[in-house]
């Protein structure tokens, strides 16, 4: 028996002090060796869900994931990606992708997603998105599955453009909707719009003189939310090099975190003016290319994700969205995580992953 | 066992996670004052308009210089743009095509699955 077991010196028992010095030591080692490794090597590979290319339009592509079910849904399907981020955050590596989860529960997968526009697609604007990409998915994703019906899936700013053409096409195909953290209260998010404050903000200076939003811009501005979030998740990296996989999702959420889009001019224009100065999704005078697109119009079951600690779409900018639309089959969950963890991670496949198949499942026959 | 709450390697984590929430909120605070945002966009809009003058200056070298305009390259990558997507569309065409072909019974690519799946049922088996 050791003779300093028992003692303690606050709060830390003597006898555990050396080998806790020891592990200390042999993590500084191992820091020291993974953090060359680091440095010399790529992250792991994302977005490798098999998949093909049905698609692709300028900034639009339209992928279908391959089933890896022998029975598969009826209903198809399409999952519309907020247009400032990649798609792959929804299918990072196997045992942590969202895909992945749908197509072993039996669900036939296509996700609308963005690639950088390109100068030339600086005049693309709200009703492009609204009236043209997402219904030309839609009736791609009909040709390619035969079926009429498609579940949509809108993730953050994807939402938003799913709640719009649902708003407008409210007759179908649309058979579901499942929104996660979309806002659409903009007087909610309080520091975008200090940010944008009609006073300061010349938006149209900004778009004339850069034509798309530079993505360095929109990365900033979702870094100025939490200025000290940076360098601390640095130092946690640091304190955390020794282990593999917390290094393997730490590169994960930072490539996708850093890997923001640039947003077409007019686009961004419309988003300013529509949305941020005037909400008019909230106040229902909202209307895209000159069709009314008022929520309320919206009929069909919805299911809305949010998340409790959701820094840059926060729940006030939310929760009026269940409240607003006018389906008689339509729930709010509410989940503990951030707006992307929310989504993806740990906690993903813990909480959202499997509320989302029990309420999909019996409306996707 | 050392107390979670004594041991130097958790209080340095926790130290820097309030730390981290410290400034965040402090940060946040600042700039959601109206002076920020004044600030900011004057200075947003400084650099706006120096990348202007500077994307103009470039364009002039440019052409001074005999090479292609911007003006060109962009008329060159909306062509390149639109043969890409004719090409897709031929591709999809071919795929259908194919798919409608008189395939063997096993056919030539991968069948896809029937969509005949049921949620499972409350008891945990398929319906």
């Amino acid at each position: 028996m050791n003779a300093s077991a028992g003692l303690s010196v606050a709060g830390l028992d003597l006898a555990d002090i050396p080998d806790r010095i020891q592990s200390e030591v042999q993590r500084a080692i191992q820091r020291s060796i993974k953090g060359v490794e680091y440095f010399s090597s790529s992250g792991p590979s994302l977005g490798s869900t098999p998949k093909d290319i049905l698609h692709v339009r300028g900034t639009m592509n339209l992928y279908h994931y391959r089933p890896v079910e022998d029975e598969i849904y009826r209903v198809p399907i399409l999952i519309v990606m907020a247009t400032t981020n990649r798609g792959y955050i929804l299918d990072m590596v196997p045992g942590q992708s969202f895909i992945e989860f749908l197509l072993k529960r039996g669900y036939d997968v296509y996700m609308l997603d963005w690639t950088a526009p390109k100068p030339e697609e600086k005049g693309l604007r709200m009703e492009d998105y609204v009236l043209d990409f997402i219904p030309d998915c839609i009736r791609r994703v009909q040709q390619d599955s035969g079926e009429t019906d498609v579940t949509v899936i809108g993730y953050c700013f994807g939402g938003v453009l799913s709640l719009l053409y649902g708003s407008i096409f409210n007759e179908g195909p649309m058979k579901n909707l499942i929104c996660f953290t979309t806002p659409i209260d903009f007087r909610e998010m309080k520091l975008f719009q200090n940010f944008a404050d009609k006073r300061y903000f010349d938006v149209d200076r900004l778009i004339d003189s850069v034509g798309n939003v530079p993505p360095e811009m929109i990365l900033s501005s979702f870094e100025m939310l939490r200025p000290a979030s940076r360098a601390a998740s640095q130092v946690q990296l640091w304190e955390n090099i020794w282990n593999d996989e917390f290094v393997k999702s730490y590169r994960m959420f930072d490539r996708w975190a850093t890997d923001t889009l640039p947003l077409a001019g007019e686009y961004f224009r419309d988003i300013t003016r529509d949305l941020m100065w005037d909400n008019k999704l909230f106040n229902g005078t909202m209307s895209v290319g000159g069709r009314k697109a008022d929520i309320a119009d919206i009929k069909v079951p919805i299911l809305h994700a949010v998340a409790e600690h959701d820094h840059i779409v926060p729940y006030d900018a939310a929760k009026h969205l269940i409240a607003k639309v006018g389906s008689d089959d339509k729930e709010e969950v509410m989940l503990k995580g951030g707006h992307v963890s929310l989504v993806a991670g740990a906690n993903a496949i813990r909480r959202l992953w499997p509320k989302l198949d029990s309420w999909l499942g019996g409306r996707s026959t | 066992m050392a107390d979670k709450n004594n041991d130097p390697v958790v209080l340095w984590q926790t130290m820097i996670g309030e730390m981290e929430k410290g400034f965040n909120s402090f940060a946040n605070q600042a700039m959601a004052s109206p002076e920020f945002s004044k600030v900011m966009n004057q200075a947003g809009g400084v650099a706006a308009g120096a990348q202007r003058q500077l994307g103009d200056l470039m364009e002039k070298y440019l052409l001074a210089m005999n090479l292609p305009s911007r003006a060109q390259l962009v008329g060159m990558a909306e062509r390149l743009q639109s043969i890409e997507g004719q090409l897709n569309e031929i591709k999809a065409l071919l795929q259908q095509v194919h798919h409608n072909s008189a395939a063997p019974a096993e056919g030539y690519g991968t069948p896809r699955p029937p969509r005949t799946r049921q949620p499972p049922s409350p008891d945990g088996g398929l319906k």
